[in-house]
Order: C-alpha cells, then structure tokens, then sequence
C-alpha cells in the first residue's frame, strides 16, 4: 500500500483485472505535442482511452503525465505561454479547438487533484454547486442530487447528518471524496484523477480506489499515480511515459508482467525513477 | 569525535558554563528591550487619551452629553454654544459614501489585475495604484477644489437634480444650489485616497488563494466571475475585511484634503451636495485661532473621533470573529 514499497518487485496484478475486451475509444490523441513556452514537454502521443476503462498513466516525475491529464480538459489554458498542437478529441469533439466552449468541457471531463480541494462552503454547497452551473433545478431534486452524488464518492452515510458543516471541517480522505462526488455530481463523460491518493492514508486510499473501480462503470477514467501497485490495482490500461513520450501502452497485465520495452521493465521494478 | 571531545575537555566546563553565561545576558537584554518597546506603545497610547481627556474636560463638565446631539457651533457667542452633531454625522457620511464606491472600484481592480488582466498590462495598473497611495493628501486637496469641485457643480449636481426631481428621498440627497464644496466633493476624494488600501491588500489575498483550488472550480466548468464570486472571494474574505476596515480608519481622519473641500459648515443638509464638515476638519480649521472653552471643545471633538474610530475597528474584529465561528462551525 505505501509507496515506499514500490521499488522491491514489481507489482503482482489484481486478479480480478484480466485483460477487458476492448472499449471504443472516448478520448484520443494523435501526434499530440505539449509546450510550456520553449519547453517542449510532450512528445508525439498517440492513445486512446476506451471508454468506461481505467487506463492508468505512470513514470517518473517530470515525465509529463500530469501535463498530459492537463490538456485533456485544457487546464492548460489558465496560464499564457503554455500551448498544445496536433490532435486530441473527445468522442468527434476536437479539444484543442480554441473556439470550443471550455465551461462546457469540463463539464464533460471533470478532474480530480492531488491535494483535496473543497470550496469554501458547506458539504451541501459544495455539491450543489457545480449542478448549479448548468441546471435550474427545485430545492427537492437539489437534494436528491446531492444525496446521489455523495452516495457516489461513498461518502454519504459520513456526512448525512452534517450536510450544512464547512467542506473544510472534513478529514483529507473525505475532502477527497468529497470532491469526487463533486466532480460526479456534473455528470461528467470522463473523470480524470491528477494522484488523488498521494496526500491520503492508506484507509482512505483503499476507499478512493473502490471508488474509482465502481465509477469505471459508467465513466472514462484516467488517473496519473506514482503508486505501481494502485496502477496495477485499478487501472485495465496503464501507459508509461519517460521524459515526455509515450513508452508503452497496453493493458495493466501486460505492462506488469511482461514488458515490451526494457525501460519499463526498469521502471516498475523500481531500477530508476 | 575523540578529538572534539578533548577540546572541550581542555577547556575546562567552568569556561563553557562563562561562555553561555555571556548568551543569557544577552537574552536578558534582548528580552527587555523587546519588552520596553511593546510596553511603550501601551504608554504612548495610554498618554495621548489621558491627554486628550484632560483638554477635553472643560467641556465636557460644560456641555455634558448634549454635546453630542447639538448642531448648534457657536463659538464666538457668549458663552459659547458648542454641539458635535454637524461634524459627526459629516464624518460618518463622508466615510460611508467613499466606501461605497471604493469598496467596488477597489475589488474590481484587484480582481482584474490577479484574475483576468494581460501579462504586460499587470505592472502598469499595479503600479498606478501604488502611485495614487503615493500622492500626498493636499495634492488630493487641490484637484478636488480646482478640478473636481467645478466639474461636480457645473456638470454632475445639474444632472442629478434633474434625474432626481420630485423624487420623494432621492430628490432631498441630491438637491440644493451648485456648490464647489461639499459633502460629496469630500466623499469623492477620499474615495480615490482610499482606494489603493483596498485594492493592494485585496491584490494580496487574491494571491494566496491555491492555484488548485481555482483550478478545480475551473474543472466543474465555472466560468471566471463564478470562480471570484464563489471562491476566490469567500476564501479571502476576512483579508479583505481588514483592508477594508484598514481604508475605513484612513477616510474617518483623513483631514488636510477634506478640510480643502468639504466647506466647513456646521450645519446639518439632507443633501450631499451640501458643505459640511468632518470632526478632523472643524479641528484642522479652527484650533489655531482658539482658546478656552473653544478649545477644549475641539479637543472633545479629538476625544470623539478616537472613540469613533475605535468602535470602527472593534465592529470589524467583532464581524470577523463571527466570520470565523461561522466558518469553522
């Protein structure tokens, strides 16, 4: 479960995770590059993300997957100076379009981040409020929602009986969680999970990773972790990525047991990185 | 570790124990020179009240708290009528209109300039406000009286008593013959003086929100007014307060430009066209040529203020502490 044990072996495979047969593609990206001004942080990637799959992006730091995670809901376009080119569509939706309407993306394609990130408001509030934005909804379906989306991060028996106390008042695991009800609460098509275990402990780690298990049900799922064994654990799909390319992508089993390329075969049995 | 340890052995312990004596005087002197200099704040302040009092009984015992609620200023009169009516409620609503629109204006600009503002047009607004806190208060003076004053009777009282008239509150606040000096004037100016308060602590808070936080109200879809309204600025509100409460105290004694345009009168108008006066400017304007029990009524009026002013701050740590529990609870 922690971290620290990663570099002994390489992970064993959740036995529950035989290879799925595969999904039509939700998200794919073709030739798609990534500047940080000069920088260039991402090279050529061509994937896909099938769709209600898991696909899992591991490397070592600095290799771009969060970046790469960035650009599939154009976070990317908060900072000036930081661009991407080639090609990147969600179902026939072009991406990179800069004519496209990005409230309406990320919508589609909600995020999940690395420290828990609650708004300053109450558990009620911070549900309600992203529904808010796109729906005029009664006080009664708002509830029922609300409950809905809580029941969805698992998080809902917790906070039942304090549904008006700050978000803030939560512990880190349930912040989380809380934020990813938040995140379902939108009804998103694609979630996409920036390390959402690194700052939990391991109870809270295991909730976040069932979760994230059932969501695959009815979402695309993404997630950039540092952690080999979650990779292996949640993930149908895991890409490893190396100084901004895209080494290999196939499925979970595949890439934790026989490698095609000796520098994931390195990186998962903790060599470097 | 064998080599150090007969250093210090040949030393001897007595000359260590020497050694640190010398570092705990130090500390002795550091803590009381630390200490003399916060108690003296406590003595500096304690003078200026005994002092004020002192000047400030004469008409105390004359007046009682009927100073307070008096319009009459009289002083020449004899005896002399002295009443605070005039210069308080000048104060409180001089203040009161310069906050109303510093408050927006201020917010608006720190918003722009950490939200939504180019790169290369960030340092010159920035820069800009930070030159109107430079400007000192009888250059704001002048251009009210010269610039401002004019523009106001000529111009802007003309339209407001036109859209206002007949109007049944509204009609009474606006109306009135066209005067350079007045309330308004007074509010305007402070207003502008203020603004920089505002804006640079707001600018300031705005920067400690998370990038991540704003980053996931992005990612559920907000758009940029939707981030500031229902995250940046309920994260940051207590900061913002203090600016505000910070710029409050600036426009309740600002007095050199006030007393520049604000037209010294003491009588009490329902228009904000009108002259008035502030407590600050009835003292600025007449404490030279006074004595007596004059005197001691302006000092009363310095009494007033302080008290004021106090009351101010403690509403805003009081609001904040509310704030807070609510926040927490």
């Amino acid at each position: 479960m922690s971290e620290m044990s990663v570099s002994v072996s390489a992970p064993t495979v959740h036995p529950g995770s035989q290879p799925l047969p595969e999904a039509p593609a939700k998200v794919t990206a073709r030739n798609l590059n990534f500047y940080y001004g000069e920088h260039h942080a991402l090279k050529n990637i061509n994937l896909a993300l099938g769709t209600n799959r898991v696909t899992a992006f591991i490397g070592p730091s600095g290799c771009g997957k969060s970046t790469l995670l960035r650009i599939f809901n154009r976070m990317y376009d908060l900072y000036p100076g930081q661009r991407a080119t080639g090609q990147l569509l969600l179902d026939h939706t072009n991406i990179l379009d800069p004519k496209l309407d990005l409230n309406l993306l990320r919508a589609r394609v909600g995020m999940v981040f690395q420290k828990p990130t609650p708004f300053p408001m109450t558990i009620y509030e911070n549900i309600a409020f992203g529904i808010r934005l796109y729906e005029k909804i009664s006080k009664s379906e708002m509830d029922d929602r609300v409950e809905k989306a809580l029941r969805g991060g698992a998080l809902w028996n917790e906070v039942k009986d304090k549904l008006n106390a700050s978000g803030l008042s939560l512990s880190g695991g349930q912040q989380q969680r809380l934020c990813i009800a938040r995140t379902v609460a939108v009804r998103p098509e694609v979630i996409l999970f920036d390390e959402p275990c690194s700052a939990l402990d391991p109870i809270s780690t295991a909730k976040v990773e069932e979760l994230i298990q059932e969501l695959s049900e009815n979402y695309t799922i993404a997630i950039v972790t540092h952690n080999m064994q979650q990779a292996a654990r949640v993930s149908d799909k895991t890409a490893f990525m190396y100084l901004g390319e895209l080494i290999e992508f196939d499925d979970t089993s595949k890439i934790f047991t026989s490698p095609s390329d000796r520098r994931t075969q390195d990186y998962i049995t903790g060599r470097f990185g | 570790m064998a080599v150090q340890s007969d250093v210090i052995d040949d030393a001897g312990p007595y000359d260590r124990a020497k050694a640190l004596g010398a570092f705990k005087l130090g500390d002795v002197t550091f803590y009381w020179i630390t200490r003399l200099s916060a108690i003296s704040v406590l003595l500096i302040l304690g003078g200026i009240i005994l002092s004020l009092v002192v000047g400030a009984f004469p008409a105390m015992k004359e007046y009682g708290l009927s100073f307070l609620w008096t319009q009459r200023w009289a002083p020449s009169a004899d005896p002399p009528v002295l009443g605070a009516l005039g210069p308080i409620y000048g104060t409180l609503i001089t203040s009161f209109i310069a906050m109303l629109i510093a408050i927006p204006v201020g917010l608006g600009i720190a918003i722009f300039l950490t939200e939504l503002c180019p790169q290369w047009l960030r340092r010159p607004i920035g820069m800009a406000v930070e030159l109107l806190a430079g400007i000192p208060s009888i250059i704001y003076g002048m251009w009210g009286f010269f610039v401002l004053g004019p523009f106001l009777a000529n111009t802007f009282q003309p339209f407001m008593i036109k859209v206002f008239d007949g109007v049944p509150v509204l009609g009474a606040i606006f109306a009135g013959p066209p005067s350079y000096l007045s309330l308004f004037n007074a509010a305007l100016i402070l207003a502008i003086m203020v603004l920089p308060f505002i804006t640079s602590i707001s600018v300031d808070v705005f920067k400690t929100v998370p990038p991540v936080l704003k980053e996931a109200a992005y990612g559920v879809g907000c758009t940029t007014w939707e981030v500031v309204r229902s995250v940046v600025i309920p994260y940051t509100r207590v900061g913002i307060i203090g600016g505000v409460m910070l710029a409050l105290g600036r426009a309740l004694g600002e007095t050199m430009a006030v007393t520049f345009i604000i037209g010294n009168s003491f009588r009490i108008s329902s228009s904000i066209f009108a002259p008035g006066t502030t407590i600050s400017a009835a003292i600025a304007s007449e404490f030279a040529e006074s004595d007596g029990l004059h005197q001691s009524g302006l000092i009363l009026l310095g009494l007033l203020l302080f008290v004021l002013t106090f009351f101010v701050l403690a509403a805003a740590r009081l609001m904040l502490m509310r704030l807070e529990t609510k926040a927490g609870k």
